[in-house]
């Protein structure tokens, strides 16, 4: 009688194991080890381009750290265009061609996202004239 | 049974929180403090009716409750099913209920001779606020619907949220926001006081905003615990629009709270009390808005529906029109004309204000851009960690210069030349401390040595202020202050100084990592309490060949919700945390194994525990001061 | 000049207010991307064929009357709730619908189609999953509408419901 439930259990594990890699998990696991690229340079480029693409399945998760199906192609994706030569300016074309602007973690720097970029730093210029403003008012005093 | 008594005690405290609005607003009121007594008391019984209710019905599993069946399961632990009360959208409603009438009770308990025309207004403020929170959730929220066709069993719970940390986040968070909902009630009070009126507003404020503040840092911090510790890689920060919306609200209340400082003790500074104290609750209730509108998806967000959102945009527009714009109009006579040196005390206040504000203003505007983009183009862009780190991090780092430099200037103007003997000693203590590190650790990186400078500028100001003990200088403060330095140590130890190694083991394969050697020695089948289990046992020595742990990673499956998770398992010392992570495999081929390296991350939670340790023993000193004032 | 300055907060603020308001209105999805590839020619592909011998080449297949594409796989059980909508199209005049195969087993893809019946003309075999990576597809099923010359006109992310299957009828009415 318990060897048979364990027999089940130890069964129905497996399965699950097998499972695991149909299905999506909700959490993330990243980059595996047979992706791994052999030129460290190349690696270190990969990695750092797959941290600024969004995961499109997940929240608020790079590629990199995600082990949805779709970041695991692209993250091979940008391995082999990288061991083909193309430069990272190549690469993030082509992932915007396909997948738009919200692919990047990173907004873009455009027209439409000039606010975006420009804004706090015109924040903090602002913030130190407030200052300065203050305290030539103080000097009088 | 319950769910009727839950039902009517959340109609009944409508009609309280109306009541209360009413008789506060009426002029010439002889009764006022009679029936506002009546009102609060029973606005607090309603609410906790109310939420015991849902609570009793969840922990019986009563399913003929919507709520209950779409959150619960009769497997699910008793501390889940309760924690599980607020962890959905209706449930939550209630408890910001609750923590709404709790705080109304203390605010009636403020009462005395002379302040009579302020509370009430404060109370007629927080009522209305109150009445909005109820109404909104009679109508688009409430927890007591009943379902056509009662099933057996729930709808089981999301496995990531049987957390402790997570179950206790939001409380904490709830009670900062209506902290801050209290402060914003005193300021639209103070505003609306004739030009006669005398009333030390600011001291009814500080208790409210300190424990605002004090609560929403700890809440803020559990749930990033919580990423931590249960989603999979280290992270615990990921600008998540949901995580902004908690973490302006803190910025601004950082600025008030120092702003509310100044104005006791200088009357400086007022009219940035008051619109802090606007805008922070403000911020509250948008961030309220982005969770529940259906506007953005977000791990955070609860289920979709327009409508909510709707009303809710309708009930902040209401709300902030009518503060702001009266700000607008009332608050000029709160500027106070007694300027201050820029090398002083309040000059170092009004530096961080303005540097707070600024990060505020750059997260929200990070956060809502992509919603902008949208309605104007037909793009849609994602702003994200990048952005916050070119954009955030660097104004942060002026910003801690000052806090170390500020508890130690006077009030009203610092002698220039005596403001270099004051800083001196920590000046030394921080390059002496920084350059022993950096001999001994010998890995080098500018932002590295930055965020090193930073932490201990901070913590070796703190160590000496204590030492002085010459200054007037509030305990509180100098242990908050100490728990930034730590965090900011744990912040730039993870975060900098992070490795990873990812590889494939089969068992009795062995890797290492810095000065460990792991050994994967089994993989076993575990049952829980609602899941089923592949736990790997991995072994972990040092480099003198002792074991120092046992590391047991989990990839668990729920059965209820058909759903995986992997369990992180986490060794701990005061330098690092090891961390493992199993992956995919089998027997055959092995196991993907993910360790981390992540140097310095318990001080983010020491850090953030002493900043807590911090605003309670403010919180306690202040009270008694309170005390004193009634 | 002061109290001009005060008033602005307030005016900042329902501004802001008004564009959240804009966005609750409007029929969106939050979760949805709009395509890139809306109004540009189908990406250029030749793969092999599920069904048949010969291989399958985008060329020869689109730009010939408007045409329905249909990302799908058996492990994907949306997929399988949207394939009655699926067959509908292919019953209606004048539409051709593709099928594209996503990292399946083929075995077991020509076998569903067997059990719940093959709308498809065409189906193309996607192994690797790089041919839907360059559409732009991020998760299954996912429909596109191309009209008659080969322009993508319409992407359809997630399943096909009785709402969204009136819809796409819609929109194939207005285009030529």
């Amino acid at each position: 009688m318990m060897t048979k439930n364990f027999l089940s259990t130890k069964i129905f594990i497996l399965i699950i194991a097998i499972c695991l890699t149909q299905f999506f998990s909700e959490n993330s696991y990243g980059v595996d080890p047979d992706e791994i690229l052999q030129d460290h340079k190349q690696e270190l480029r990969a990695r750092n381009i797959s941290k600024n693409i969004r995961c499109m399945i997940c929240q608020n998760q790079s590629i990199d750290e995600s082990n949805a199906p779709l970041a695991k192609d692209l993250r091979i994706l940008i391995r082999n265009k990288i061991k083909e030569g193309k430069n990272n300016e190549e690469i993030y074309k082509f992932l915007t061609d396909r997948y738009g602007d919200f692919i990047l973690l990173k907004p873009p720097l455009k027209l439409s996202t000039l606010a975006l970029w420009l804004l706090p730093f015109i924040f903090f210029i602002v913030g130190v004239f407030v200052v300065f403003w203050h305290n030539k008012k103080s000097k009088k005093f | 049974m319950a769910p009727y008594l839950g039902n009517f005690a959340l109609w009944l405290s409508l009609c309280f929180a109306v009541f209360q609005f009413i008789n506060s607003s009426i002029k010439n009121n002889n009764s006022i403090l009679q029936f506002n007594k009546i009102a609060v008391n029973g606005l607090l019984f309603c609410s906790l009716v109310s939420f015991f209710s849902l609570m009793y019905s969840h922990v019986v599993s009563d399913f003929s409750l919507i709520n209950v069946f779409q959150n619960s399961h009769t497997t699910k632990p008793l501390l889940y099913k309760i924690s599980g009360v607020w962890g959905n959208h209706e449930g939550s409603m209630l408890l910001w209920i609750l923590v709404l009438t709790i705080f109304n009770f203390f605010i009636f308990k403020l009462y005395n001779q002379t302040n009579s025309k302020f509370v009430s207004k404060v109370l007629e403020t927080q009522a209305l606020i109150t009445v909005g929170f109820v109404l909104f959730t009679i109508l688009t929220s409430n927890p007591f619907e009943r379902m056509d066709v009662v099933q057996t069993n729930g709808l089981g719970f999301n496995p990531i949220l049987q957390d402790p940390a997570l179950a206790i986040h939001p409380p904490l968070l709830y009670i900062g926001y209506v902290g801050f909902s209290a402060a914003f009630s005193m300021s639209i009070a103070t505003l609306s006081l004739g030009n006669n009126e005398k009333i030390l507003w600011y001291s009814y404020m500080k208790p409210f905003v300190i424990a605002a503040w004090t609560f929403l840092t700890i809440g803020i911090a559990l749930g990033s615990v919580w990423a931590y510790y249960e989603l999979g890689w280290g992270g615990w920060w990921f600008w998540d629009p949901v995580e902004n919306a908690s973490f302006m609200p803190w910025l601004l209340g950082t600025a008030l709270l120092h702003s509310l400082i100044t104005v006791e003790k200088k009357k400086s500074l007022q009219s940035w009390v008051l619109l802090l104290s606007i805008l922070a609750f403000l911020l509250s209730v948008v961030g309220t808005f982005l969770v529940r509108s259906g506007i953005l998806t977000s791990i955070h967000t609860f289920a979709l529906d327009p409508s909510r959102g709707i009303y809710i945009l309708a009930f902040t527009a209401i709300l902030g029109g009518y503060s702001l714009i009266l700000f607008g109009l009332k608050s000029k006579k709160h500027f106070n004309n007694s300027y201050f040196s820029f090398f002083s005390k309040e000059g170092s206040i009004l530096v961080n204000n303005i540097l707070m504000v600024v990060v505020c203003a750059s997260v929200f505007l990070g956060t809502i851009y992509p919603l902008l983009v949208e309605a104007f183009t037909n793009n849609k862009i994602s702003v994200g960690e990048p952005y916050y780190n070119t954009t955030v991090v660097p104004i942060m780092i002026p910003a801690i210069l000052v806090m170390g430099i500020g508890p130690m200037l006077s009030w009203g103007r610092e002698d220039k030349s005596k403001i270099f003997k004051k800083i001196f000693p920590s000046i030394l203590l921080t390059a002496i401390i920084t350059i022993f590190i950096f001999l001994f650790y010998q890995t080098y990186s500018f932002i590295g040595i930055v965020g090193i400078l930073l932490a201990f500028w901070i913590i070796s100001n703190s160590v000496i202020i204590l030492f002085r003990k010459k200054e007037n200088l509030s305990n509180g403060m100098i242990i908050a202050h100490l728990g930034i330095g730590l965090l900011i140590l744990g912040i730039t130890g993870s975060s900098v100084w992070q490795e990873e190694k990812i590889t494939q083991m089969k068992i009795g394969n062995e890797t290492n990592i810095q000065e460990y050697n792991i050994i994967l020695k089994e993989i076993n089948e575990i049952k829980g309490p609602n899941y089923l289990a592949l736990q790997g046992n991995f072994f972990v020595y040092d480099k003198n060949k002792n074991i120092i742990a046992k590391l047991k990673p989990e990839n668990r499956f729920y059965p209820i919700r058909n759903n995986f998770t992997t369990e992180a398992s986490i060794h701990t010392n005061l330098l690092r945390d090891l961390y493992i992570v199993l992956g995919e495999g089998n027997l055959n081929d092995g196991w993907v194994v993910r360790i981390y390296y992540n140097p310095l991350v318990i001080w983010i939670w020491i850090g953030a525990l002493t900043i807590f340790l911090g605003g309670i023993v403010s919180m306690n000193s202040n009270l008694k001061k309170l005390q004193r004032l009634s | 000049m002061k109290k001009q300055l005060l008033i602005l907060p307030s005016i900042f603020f329902l501004l802001i207010l008004l564009v959240f308001f804009y966005l609750l209105m409007i029929d969106r999805n939050p979760s949805e991307l709009p395509s890139t590839l809306l109004d540009k020619n189908v990406p250029k592909f030749e793969t092999e064929s599920l069904l048949k011998e010969e291989k399958f080449v985008s060329s020869e297949v689109f730009g010939k009357e408007i045409t329905l594409v249909n990302f799908f796989a058996t492990w994907c059980k949306p997929c399988r709730d949207e394939h009655s909508y699926i067959k509908r199209f292919s019953n209606q005049e004048g539409i051709k619908v593709i099928g594209i195969n996503y990292k399946d087993n083929t075995q077991k893809a020509i076998g569903w189609l067997k059990e719940l019946g093959n709308p498809y003309s065409h189906v193309a075999v996607d192994k690797k999953g790089r041919i839907a990576i360059d559409w732009g597809v991020y998760g299954i099923p996912e429909t596109f509408i191309i009209n008659s010359k080969g322009i993508i006109k319409y992407r359809q992310a997630g399943p096909v419901t009785k709402k969204i299957y009136k819809k796409i009828n819609l929109i194939i009415s207005k285009i030529e």
